[in-house]
């Protein structure tokens, strides 16, 4: 499972007469500077810096809203509580590709074309981030929650001084699997980006690619920028591994 | 149902706290989602600029389409390879790594990293590895088998390593919730069956894979959705859909017939399509798991 990336690890480091010589297995004479050349010369610096403000806005914003959220759906009593909640989870009906014509065409009425509106926007709210702070809630014990109230404690401040500290967890697990989910995005951000300097580092991979139809395809560099595009992601999983695993077995409920 | 008192009675509070959720959903998700059944009914011409209603000539256009039909059905074929390769390969290493029951982190990590990895990175990576003349991949399977990759023009290997590459990264998913299906089984199972001596093959197929029964049904009901929604980049890197249409697949072919032939129309005929097939998913995933509660 892991010589696939073991092997384009050492290919990154090859130039491309190396990579040429098909059973050349080595370390190559390159060394990182294919690295270099990637984030230089075609420009990886800035889809990477691209992914990272995506992907850290989504993530924050997921977490916000859906927090408030499951706030209002445990702790108010307000009709039709069910409905709401059944209309929230319906989206799940609806990812990107099934609704993707129109909401392109939305955000070229709006003029979002090419901003960080556009890309985040239709990933902020979740059905499953909504549904999975909603049972952690429902879980707290009610004593918990009868104490901070005779306290006469307003509800942003017992969603602060309560709720979050004792949700760590499962905010750090919902954190990681979105932050996973919208830095692998590829088909939204290539249909929606326009601008190649506004573009995420999934798809520069396709530009490294196009860049070198023409006489000997640079392999090693794009090796580099594979690994380059895949280093964030599998960082956050390493040391988030816990919580990621606990907020994924509850999700399957 | 909670079992406790609700303590905010406020409904404006309430509201104000539900409305940014609401908002996005509404605006990005409901209202595009409706526009797709409204803009599948519609022609788009000259560049969309003009629309005008034609009923279900979109869906008839479907219908009678040998292009879209080859499109439907080897998206189907490539599912059902995709959910079989990874429900066998991931219980396997699952397994392994139950088998060795070490606490450690590392066997684990080593075990579920395909979840982190992006699809367009398996893409750029598996294309270099198994190119036809350049990989290292390649040159080892034609020295072992003596049979030539020649999946650039070669239709049905086109197929296999696509659907290889889509194996590869959802093994680290489905490894993650087999591992956790099978630490939930009692541990006095495995010491009885231990001692009446059954193998371990045995032992999985007998006695884990039918207590792990709602997860691998849950399994294939998210594997399906992935190779139907989650696959354009490896198409879009490695194939372009070739050759001859060979890995031309649903998602594939609805980018290009929006974006690149800016029929809207159409494009939005097969998102419908697309949908009913999520729609009929979920609710069989719904049904399934309702079922095993009232067992359990």
């Amino acid at each position: 499972m892991g010589l696939p990336l073991l092997l384009a690890l050492i290919m990154s480091t090859q130039s491309t007469t190396e990579v040429y010589q098909i059973t050349n297995v080595g370390i190559g004479s390159q060394g990182l500077s294919n690295y270099g050349t990637v984030l230089g010369e075609y420009n990886f610096t800035q889809y990477m810096i691209n992914s990272v403000v995506m992907s850290v806005i989504i993530v924050v914003g997921k977490v916000t809203l859906s927090l408030f959220a499951a706030l209002a759906l445990v702790y108010y009593r307000f009709p039709y509580e069910r409905a709401v909640f059944m209309f929230i989870l319906l989206t799940l009906l609806l990812p990107v590709p099934v609704r993707i014509v129109p909401l392109f065409d939305l955000m070229a009425r709006l003029g979002w074309g090419n901003t960080l509106m556009a890309i985040t926007g239709p990933y902020i709210a979740s059905a499953t981030a909504v549904f999975l702070f909603r049972q952690h809630f429902m879980s707290i014990p009610a004593s918990l929650v009868e104490n901070a109230h005779l306290d006469g404690v307003g509800p942003l401040t017992f969603l602060w001084k309560v709720l979050i500290p004792m949700s760590k967890g499962m905010i750090a697990g919902v954190s990681v699997i979105t932050f996973i989910y919208a830095w692998n995005q590829y088909l939204w951000p290539l249909i929606i980006m326009t601008d190649q300097s506004k573009q995420v580092v999934q798809v520069g991979l396709r530009f490294l690619q196009a860049a070198s139809q023409s006489g000997l395809t640079r392999w090693g560099i794009i090796m580099a920028g594979a690994v380059i595009a895949l280093l964030p992601p599998l960082a956050v999983l390493i040391v988030m591994h816990r919580p990621l695993l606990e907020t994924l077995a509850i999700q399957q409920k | 149902m909670p079992e406790f008192t609700k303590p905010y009675e406020s409904r404006w509070q309430a509201f104000l706290l539900l409305l940014p959720t609401f908002a996005v959903l509404i605006a990005f998700l409901y209202y595009p989602g409706v526009e797709t059944f409204r803009l599948s009914l519609q022609q788009t011409i000259l560049l969309g600029t003009r629309k005008t209603f034609v009923g279900l000539e979109n869906y008839v256009t479907l219908a009678t389409s040998s292009t879209y039909h080859w499109s439907f059905a080897i998206s189907i074929a490539f599912a059902a390879v995709v959910v079989v390769g990874t429900l066998v390969a991931s219980l396997f290493v699952a397994y392994l790594l139950f088998q060795v029951d070490v606490g450690s982190s590392t066997y684990l990590i080593a075990a579920i990293w395909p979840y982190a990895l992006p699809t367009a990175v398996a893409a750029s990576v598996l294309l270099f590895l198994l190119h036809p003349s350049l990989g290292i991949i390649t040159f080892v399977l034609e020295s072992l088998t003596g049979t030539s990759l020649e999946w650039f023009t070669n239709g049905p290997q086109a197929f296999a390593v696509v659907a290889v590459v889509a194996i590869w990264k959802q093994l680290g998913y489905n490894i993650i919730f087999m591992v956790a299906a099978l630490n939930n089984i009692p541990e006095t199972l495995t010491e009885s069956a231990k001692l009446d001596g059954v193998g371990h093959l045995k032992m999985l197929y007998r006695v884990y894979v039918p207590l792990m029964s709602p997860t691998l049904v849950f399994l294939v009901v998210m594997n399906t959705i992935y190779s139907f929604f989650q696959t354009f980049p490896l198409v879009d890197l490695m194939t372009s859909g070739g050759p001859n249409e060979a890995t031309n697949l649903l998602i594939f072919k609805l980018y290009r017939d929006a974006f690149e032939f800016s029929n809207l129309g159409l494009a939005s005929a097969e998102s419908v399509v697309l949908f009913a097939i999520v729609a009929i998913l979920m609710y069989v995933q719904l049904r399934l798991s309702e079922s095993y509660t009232t067992y359990a």
